[in-house]
Parts: C-alpha cells; structure tokens; sequence
C-alpha cells in the first residue's frame, strides 16, 4: 500500500494510551502537497493518531512512515532528522511564554540552522508576515489573541520549512471568521510551498473547504471508518454512520 | 556570464542612467547556506534572477527584508511562484496595527504610571485582604481551611530544621563579635545579655521573617502565579468564590501564626548558640543562664512576638499579592516569586525600623 513518494502512511497501525490500543488496523497513505483531515466523535483517538503519525508518540503495533522513515525503528540521528523536516501544531498552541512571537519562531532556526543571526532575524520575520503578524513580532504570547496563537504556531512550525506539518485543531476556539482565515492560510502555504498537512478537526465546514482527504476513526468498531475525500461523505452510499456525522455536523 | 544552477546563491547590484536599480538574484537558496550581501540603494528597484535553481523560504524572505523600505520593488521578471511568495507576506500584513516605539518621555511617564498603578494594586490586595478577614470573623468569608492546616505544616513545621540552624548560627556570631568587644573591658559577662536581648527583641523575629520570605511567599506566589496561568484564579471568580478568600486567607493567617512560634522557637536556639561559644571560653553555663533570664523582660519578649507577628503577616501577604498579579506566563511567574521575596523583606526591614521608632516613644 505504501508508495515511496508518500508523505505520511501506515499499516495496520495500533494506537492507545499507554498499552491500552484505542484503535487499530489503520491503514492509508498520503501523497505529497494534500492536505489529510482526521475527523471522529470526542475522544476516539484523532489526536493520538496523529502523534503517532509525526512520531512523538510510538505506535502499539504496525507501523507508521514519515517522509518514508519509520520512526520507531529508526536511528535518533535519522529520527531527529525527520522530525526537523516536520512541524507541529498543536491544540493551545503551545507558544514559550516567556518569548516573543520572534524569538518563538527563531527558536528552532537557531537550533538547526547555521546562519548568521541576522539571517534567522529576516527567516522569522518572513514567516511571521506570512500569517499576518507582522506588526505583533515582538509581543508576548500572553498579549495576544487565541487566533494570532494559532497563527503564531503555524509560523513555527513552518519555520524550516518543513514538508509537512500537523495541526491539533487549528479551528477550535476561533470565531468563524478568524477560522476561514486560517483555512485560507493553510491553502495559501500548500500552494506555495507544497506543504503536505495533516491536520485533526471538528469543523465540517472547514474540512470541507481544506482537505482532499478525510479519515473517519469509529470508536465503535475500533478502526477506521471510511476514507476519502471529504465531499464524498456527503453522497449517499457511504456508510451511515459516516454521512450522518457529516451531514448532522453540516446541519448543526 | 550566466550563474549555474547548482551554485551558491548570488546578488549582485547595478545603478541605471535613469535612476533604477537593477538587482540580479541566482544560484540555488539553501536555509543551510549563507546568504549574499548587498546594499540595495534608490527608492525604484527592479529584481532580475540569472540562473537561478532551487530556494526555499530563505530567498522570498531575503526578498522580504531587502524590499520593505523600498517605494517600487518590481518583482515582475522573477518566476511566479517566487513572486506569490514575496507577496503573500505583504498581503498577510493586516488586521492588528503594532505598538510604535515609545519615545524616552514617553516611556519615562509609562513608567510612572505602571509604578503608581502597582502601588494602587498592592493597596487594593490590601483592602480585599482587610475585607476578607472581616467577612470570615462574621463567618461570610468562604475559605479553603484544608489549604490552612497544610500551610500550618509547610510554612511552620517543615521550616523548624532551618529556622533552628541560622537561629544557633546568629547567637553563635553575636557571642563572638560580643566577645571580643566586652573582653577589652572585662565585661565578658555581659554577652548572655547581649545575645539574649538581641535575639528576643530583634534577630530572632527578624531572621525567621527572612526565611518566611525566602522560602514562603515565593512558595505562595509561584502556587498563586500557577494558578492564574491555568485560569484557576478566574474559574474561582467564575463561581462566585473571591481567590483573596479562598486562597490567600488561609495562607497569611497560618504564617501569621506560625512565624511567632518559630521566632521563639529561634530565639530559644539562639541563645543556646550563644552560650555554646560563651562557655567555651569565659563564662560558666549557670553565669550565662543566669545573666540571660535577667536580661529578658516580659517587655522585650512582647516586642520580639508583636514583630514576629507582623513579620508573618508581610512574608504571606507579599506573596499572595505578587502571585495574584503575576503575568500569565512562565516568566511572569518566575518574576512574581522573585519579586515576593524582594519586597517581602524589604517591608520586613522598613517595618523593623518603625518598630524600632515606635517602641522607643513608648519606652517598649
């Protein structure tokens, strides 16, 4: 099922909580530049699944690629060196607290790069301008609003480029404008740099502007409940349980 | 002429007859590489690539910089993907306008106002502080009496083994300073008066207020501080309970208590510490003994506890106060612990020197 040149896959992958698998036998694969969205009822495993998938967390069984590595059987050198060329973001955002929005983003840079400090000066103030932050770069996460949070943290975790990145519910917490200009952004940044994102949400609506891909995870069966592009869990012929999460959110 | 693709990145300038700027870009842009330098001049530039191979975001951001002072920075001639990229950063620039940088007056009135408002705040903590026993004496106030008995343990109990080695530590350094000074007119005598009356008086209150500071208000305020980050403090709120109540009630009036018993408590080793080093050399335990119970009044064991009392009382509320109004975030609680401890003591300090006015006009 794995191709080479995909992004993230897995097969038959277990995830849990410590021993205790939540979900099994998952098996998918994404290509590179689409956006993939997991959606699925409160606590049935989205955000487990996609630390699994970015390698913070290790699977309980199968296995899951990243950049066609698996990270659970890979060397620390070639796992650090996947895990710099992926970013994260996740659900609070997780800014330093005690950094502006400038030195959060050249954290990393400085970590990894080996420019000079000017340079990392003009990469960060680069991506911060990219998600429109480019007038709070020397604020406080504490000063800022929970939407230029997130956008803060898609800035760091853009910060290296990455091929890919993950995103813990970027939508939730955000007034509906403030969510469509977030799904612009993520649009903007696969287009332009052919980004690859994997991303956990709520939101139907959003999902169905942003993702080429869905994965449904049914906590009832243990596995994944379907698998496609989004817009076809809207059709008839999919299973029920899928179409009425779907079409009850859309509803909602 | 023409650059290879695979080559470092390059940028090299030249001034046109009729004023423009011309800016040639090439090479492949690499975040691992250096990056070229130039001084881009002239308020109309045009950008021009030769050459040029691969780049990820250090070139649109190398762009970025180098353009934004720039009146006309035409980009037209450089592949449109590079374009969109330069681009999306200034389109992205909207919404929240920043902060301009203050001017020195400007800062200085800054200054001026965030102390004031500081002072006002410390007044206010006062105020709900005040309130909040009046409303518990009329058995309205709702407080965390669990917090209360644990801090009777954390902030008394737990201090003992601290508390009795500096206590030892200062009548032992008072007896020998004493020592030598009464020695030169045979007076050794006297140094069980001295270590007495100092430590009931003054250092036995003083150096537990110290510690109360050092390890309980910036105990108090890292706890407080904590809380406000992970919005505990507005979930109380939320649920109609005041956290000056719930929280720092409980917490000033068990160190109110316990910082008393342990300035005894010192008092009592550091008088013992005194007589280890006076009967080392001149005195006899029952001279020392002797000489220290006729020094200490009832009068000055009053005074010694009247402090030690206040000094509690300062060491909790200073930090309760700093914690309450921490900034919510790591650093603003690592700075309201530091900041309880350094305004803990100086008020302990300056209160000492009032009591030292005050008992005098009142021959105490």
């Amino acid at each position: 099922m794995s191709d080479p040149t995909d992004i993230v896959s897995c097969a038959d992958l277990a995830i849990g909580h410590g021993r205790k698998v939540i979900m099994d036998r998952l098996s998918f694969a994404l290509p590179a530049g689409r956006i993939l969205a997991i959606v699925g009822p409160s606590g049935c495993g989205k955000s487990t699944l996609m630390r699994a998938l970015g390698g913070l967390d290790a699977p309980l069984g199968g296995s899951a690629r990243l950049l066609g590595v698996d990270l659970a059987t890979a060397d620390e050198p070639a796992r650090q060196e996947i895990l710099r060329r992926s970013g994260f973001l996740f659900q609070g955002a997780a800014l330093f607290s005690s950094l502006t929005l400038r030195e959060n983003i050249e954290m990393p840079m400085r970590e990894f790069l080996r420019c000079p400090a000017k340079e990392i000066r003009q990469l960060a103030e680069y991506k911060l301008a990219l998600v429109g932050l480019a007038d709070a770069m020397d604020k406080l996460p504490s000063e800022i609003s929970g939407g230029m949070a997130k956008r803060a943290g898609i800035a760091r975790a853009m910060a290296l480029d990455p091929r890919v990145i993950f995103l813990d519910e970027p939508s939730a917490g955000l007034d509906p404008m403030s969510s469509g200009r977030l799904d612009e952004l993520i649009l903007r940044l696969r287009e332009a740099f052919g980004t690859t994102v994997v991303l956990v949400s709520h939101e139907i609506p959003s999902i169905l502007r942003t993702a080429d891909f869905c994965i449904y995870l049914d906590p009832e069966t243990g596995t994944m409940g379907a698998y496609g592009p989004p817009k076809s869990f809207l059709q008839a012929g999919q299973p029920p349980k899928v179409h009425a999460f779907f079409t009850q959110a859309r509803i909602d | 002429m023409s650059q290879p693709p695979s080559g470092s990145p390059f940028a090299r300038t030249e001034v046109r007859a009729d004023g423009h700027a011309v800016v040639t870009i090439g090479g492949v842009w690499n975040l691992d590489d250096p990056l070229p330098s130039v001084v881009i001049r002239g308020d109309r530039v045009r950008v021009v690539s030769e050459g040029l191979g691969d780049f990820d975001s250090s070139l649109p951001a190398w762009l970025h910089a180098h353009g934004k002072n720039i009146r006309e920075f035409d980009l037209s001639a450089l592949p449109p993907r590079l374009q969109s990229l330069v681009r999306m950063a200034e389109k992205a620039a909207y919404q929240e306008t920043g902060d301009e940088k203050p001017g020195l007056l400007e800062q200085f009135g800054t200054w001026g106002v965030e102390s004031g408002s500081s002072w006002a705040r410390a007044f206010e903590h006062i105020g709900h502080t005040s309130l909040g026993f009046a409303r518990m004496l009329i058995g309205r106030a709702k407080v965390n009496w669990a917090d209360f008995s644990l801090q009777l343990q954390t902030a008394g109990v737990d201090a003992l083994p601290i508390v009795a080695l500096l206590g030892f530590l200062t009548g032992l350094i008072m007896a020998y300073v004493g020592l030598i000074q009464l020695r030169q007119v045979g007076a050794t005598v006297y140094v069980a008066n001295l270590v007495s009356l100092a430590m009931t008086r003054e250092m036995g209150a003083l150096m537990t207020g110290v510690i109360a500071c050092g390890r309980t208000s910036t105990a108090f305020a890292s706890q407080l501080g904590s809380m406000n980050v992970s919005q505990e403090t507005d979930a109380l709120r939320a649920l109609g309970i005041q956290p000056v109540e719930y929280l720092a009630l409980p917490r000033i009036l068990a160190v109110t208590l316990m910082v008393p018993l342990l300035a005894v408590f010192a008092t009592f080793v550091g008088v013992f510490g005194g007589m280890v080093v006076a009967c080392a050399g001149d005195l006899s335990i029952e001279q020392y003994l002797t000489q220290a119970v006729r020094a200490i009044s009832f009068k000055s064991f009053l005074v010694g506890v009247i402090k030690s009392v206040a000094f509690g009382f300062i060491a909790a509320w200073a930090g309760c106060y700093r914690g309450s109004v921490a900034k919510r975030s790591a650093l603003g609680v690592g700075e309201a612990a530091t900041s309880a401890a350094v305004l803990g003591i100086t008020l302990i300090v300056v209160a000492d020197a009032l009591f030292a006015v005050i008992f005098n006009l009142f021959n105490l």
